[in-house]
């Protein structure tokens, strides 16, 4: 068990800038996620951590050990990292209990071998496939396979590349579910990297939102999905409304807005923003007195919710909410709404695109 | 083959972890580089030696010109037909379904096992065909033909069967597919393979002696034997060795931008087309003709001789060459594949020294096998220790030889994904440990292939062999040299046909289908 913590971080790769500035501490034995768009740098920074990739500024630390600073580092295979790639990554010329017994060292005796072996194969629920080539295995048996052959070397901490991106939609939550309950249950700091949205927020402790090769906010899926940074952040753990709004300054809590008072109805100083809203902060009435009333222009249907897509009089984009059980409604109907959420506001005057 | 791995090559971008090689890989890899120049040096500091007098006696004479001509024409002539033979038998193969196509395909790569003097010899031996240049592309044509199928069966193979599908709803036919998506995507491996054939008859030497032409090799072949002169037969084999190097550069440029587009998906395994009978008649009758002419009727003279002759068959004899053949074609592979392995692996990881190597044995493989026999007798008179030894012949063919090994052995690297040596490191293994463990294993086919190759291509060789031999050591090739020159072919007819016998095995083993992307693309 070990705590990760990255300080200034900075990466190069050719004459590119890939990371830069980049701070994270990751207490020891959390599952952190690291979410964020493809291209933003958040596979080399794995890479680099992994030891993979070197540093051309900052410090990381293992622990008290410190494995990089500057472009000093200590070479991945002294770093005792578990590392799960995006491709399981099993050496195919290798049985099961070959892969997972690949890093002992000499001295180690066939039998110790054999057991560590087998303690680690019951332990990803795979008894009894030592003897079994890569090739014979299904998708998830690899990445359970390559998750125990990380945690046979007792790892410091354990990286992981979005390991389920190749399993097929059903298996991935089983599978994702059972790796992450494992990692958590035996306390290994983990790292996990992935564009998925669901992923990051349902499994980890922490995470870290990455945009353009730095952590932008960090914190406990609630606290990143609840009070996001800004608008264009909030977009990386879902649907977020950026709606121009002025607020009175002598009660903040009064805003004017499409989806608020109108400004004939209020009357004081206001400031000028945007309030940020998610789709499911905002009630829909299918009538209601003295609410702002929308049309609906579509519906997309998911079993166990809808989004409804709603034209606002007085905004130009659609207006999105999310409802949930039985749906009647249907396009080119006018319906009442209502924000029931906090209210984030952002000071800064909404970027017309 | 340059296969760059899709998974790895994203990931290999300037600053992963400076991986210097190691001392002992880049010292490998200059020996490797530093033998290969050897020969090219040693032809040169002979044709330097030569006054300026007979220097123009060699350049200018008419003579000189002739030999351009016939030698150039003769690679144009053989390559048109033997490219359009091969991707016509390729196209069979891979559209028609025809029975047996696993025998078949077997069958039609076996001319390869058939060395062109062989192939001449049977030709000759039946007594009523002619000799001469048409005569040469006959022969050539029919024995080359194989490497174009090879070439274009793989390119056959690259094409994504959707694009085929989309074309055919799109409003093409059968033969507007061909023309408009196919030809495309296989014209530059086609090309690659149709070079591979031009260089091969740059380089013969059996077939164009026996059949009287007078290219290159023929000349320098005289002019050694003839008068010893080697400094104007060094003059002829830079020559010969100039227009060598244009095919081969033209041939890795074709092969570079060899460029298939794949559909994500997966390509689904193609069932063959239902064709009338009328086409699939017509294939059966070409392939067999093709089968008839470059298979059955060599091997049948040669099978008339061996049991029309009247000397009794000195069984001792025939072991005795056997035994050479073999042992110096295995030292020549084994030495190729050291050689090999540090250059495979450095070109893959991109350093200097392997691209550099990589280069020098490329441009080695135009060296004819004539002009690196000429090299090392240079080379070998200066130190008469080796001279005429099993060692320098085992080493000729090493060189000689040394693209094919590299090709396959680089082609088998650059297949071991990045990510396993990675995973491999941070399981705690150190570089040379991940070599042995994971690339080296896994490279183990490749390895093999290119291998096999060497020692199938150094077990046919004749004109270097018959220059660097030891005295009285005799080979296969040799045997079957020395009885078809002076016209005795019935007494050369069990040296054939065992040179043949042996040499289908590894044929057989390298043109498999499944080791179709080990083999890389020189053939």
């Amino acid at each position: 068990m070990t705590s990760l913590e990255i300080r200034e971080l900075g990466v190069h790769l050719g004459n590119r800038e890939v990371l830069h500035d980049l701070n994270l501490t990751i207490p020891s034995g959390s599952f952190a996620a690291i979410l964020g768009p493809s291209g933003c740098g958040k596979t080399t920074l794995l890479r680099t951590i992994a030891g993979l990739v070197r540093p051309s500024a900052g410090a990381i630390r293992f622990g008290k050990q410190l494995v990089s600073v500057s472009s000093l580092v200590l070479p991945p295979h002294k770093r005792n990292i578990g590392y799960l790639p995006q491709e399981s990554g099993l050496f195919p010329h290798l049985s099961v209990g070959e892969n997972v017994g690949f890093a002992f060292k000499k001295e180690v005796k066939a039998e110790q071998r054999r057991e560590i072996i087998d303690e680690m194969l019951e332990l990803v629920g795979l008894t009894g496939f030592a003897d079994r080539k890569p090739h014979q295995l299904s998708g998830g048996q690899q990445t359970r396979v390559a998750l125990a052959r990380a945690l046979a070397i007792r790892p410091a901490i354990v990286l992981l590349d979005e390991p389920f991106s190749n399993l097929d939609h059903a298996l991935r939550a089983e599978v994702s579910g059972e790796v992450v309950s494992l990692l958590k249950k035996t306390k290994t700091t983990s790292l996990m990297v992935t564009h998925d949205r669901e992923d990051a927020l349902v499994s980890a402790d922490l995470i870290a939102l990455m945009r353009d090769g730095r952590v932008v906010q960090s914190g406990t899926p609630e606290s990143v999905y609840m009070a996001p940074a800004s608008a264009d952040i909030a977009e990386s753990t879902g649907d977020i409304l950026e709606l121009p709004a002025q607020r009175l300054l002598k009660n903040r809590k009064k805003l004017i807005s499409p989806l608020h008072l109108s400004a004939k109805k209020a009357s004081g100083d206001a400031e000028t923003g945007s309030i940020l809203i998610r789709p499911e902060e905002i009630r829909v009435y299918e009538k209601k007195s003295n609410l702002p009333t929308a049309k609906i222009t579509q519906i997309h249907y998911y079993g166990h919710d809808a989004i409804l897509e709603l034209a606002l009089p007085g905004f130009s984009k659609e207006v999105k909410v999310r409802v949930t059980g039985p749906l009647n409604f249907e396009v080119g109907k006018t319906v009442a709404l209502e924000h029931v959420g906090p209210i984030r506001w952002v000071t800064k005057k909404p970027t017309d695109e | 083959m340059a296969i760059i791995n899709p998974l790895s090559a994203k990931k290999v971008k300037g600053g992963t972890v400076e991986n210097p090689p190691s001392p002992l890989l880049i010292f490998a890899g200059l020996v490797t580089l530093s033998l290969a120049a050897l020969p090219i040096a040693y032809l040169v500091r002979r044709a330097t030696q030569i006054d300026a007098q007979s220097l123009s006696i060699v350049l200018f004479r008419a003579k000189t010109l002739e030999i351009i001509f016939t030698t150039l024409s003769l690679a144009l002539f053989v390559a048109l037909f033997a490219t359009a033979l091969g991707v016509g038998i390729a196209w069979m193969l891979n559209n028609v379904a025809l029975p047996f196509l696993g025998l078949i395909r077997a069958l039609v790569v076996l001319p390869v096992a058939i060395p062109s003097y062989v192939f001449t010899y049977s030709w000759l031996s039946l007594g009523f065909l002619p000799s001469g240049f048409i005569a040469a592309v006959v022969v050539l044509t029919l024995s080359t033909a194989p490497y174009v199928t090879l070439a274009a069966l793989a390119a056959f193979k690259r094409i994504d069967t959707s694009q085929l599908d989309v074309a055919q709803t799109l409003g093409l036919n059968q033969f507007g597919t061909f023309l408009r998506v196919t030809l495309p995507q296989i014209r530059n491996a086609v090309g690659a393979g149709s070079l591979i054939v031009a260089l091969y008859v740059l380089s013969d030497f059996g077939a164009v002696s026996l059949l009287g032409v007078d290219t290159f090799t023929r000349a320098i072949q005289n002019t050694y034997q003839g008068s010893f002169d080697r400094g104007s037969a060094a003059i002829l084999a830079l020559f010969l060795v100039a227009i060598s190097s244009t095919v081969i550069s033209l041939e890795i440029k074709s092969r570079e931008s060899t460029v298939t587009v794949k559909s994500s998906v997966q390509i689904t395994k193609r069932l063959p087309y239902n064709n009338s009978i009328r086409v699939k008649l017509v294939a059966a009758i070409a392939i067999i003709a093709y089968l008839a002419l470059a298979l059955v009727a060599p091997l049948s003279v040669l099978l008339y001789r061996f049991f029309s002759r009247v000397s009794p068959l000195d069984v001792t004899e025939l072991v005795n060459a056997a035994f050479s053949t073999i042992t110096v074609s295995i030292l020549g592979a084994l030495i190729a594949m050291l050689l090999a392995i540090p250059v495979a692996f450095l070109a893959v990881r991109g350093t200097w020294i392997g691209v550099w190597s990589e280069r020098a044995v490329l441009l080695v493989h135009a060296l004819p096998g004539i002009v690196m026999g000429l090299a090392l007798v240079s080379f070998g008179s200066e130190f008469p220790v080796i001279y005429q030894t099993i060692g320098l012949l085992a080493f000729a063919y090493s060189i000689l030889f040394l693209a094919r090994s590299v090709g396959s052995i680089r082609a088998a690297f650059g297949k071991v994904p990045l990510s396993l040596t990675e995973i491999a490191a941070t399981l705690g293994q150190t570089r040379s440990r991940t070599f042995y463990r994971v690339t080296l294993p896994l490279a183990a086919p490749g390895v093999l292939t290119g291998t096999l190759l060497v020692f199938l291509s150094a077990m046919k060789e004749l004109p270097a062999t018959l220059m660097l031999r030891p005295t009285g050591f005799e080979t296969l090739a040799t045997e079957i040299w020395n009885n078809t020159a002076i016209f005795r072919f019935s007494e050369a007819a069990p040296y054939a046909l065992l040179l043949v016998a042996i040499a289908a095995i590894p044929t057989f083993l390298i043109s498999r289908p499944d080791r179709e992307s080990e083999r890389g693309e020189l053939q």
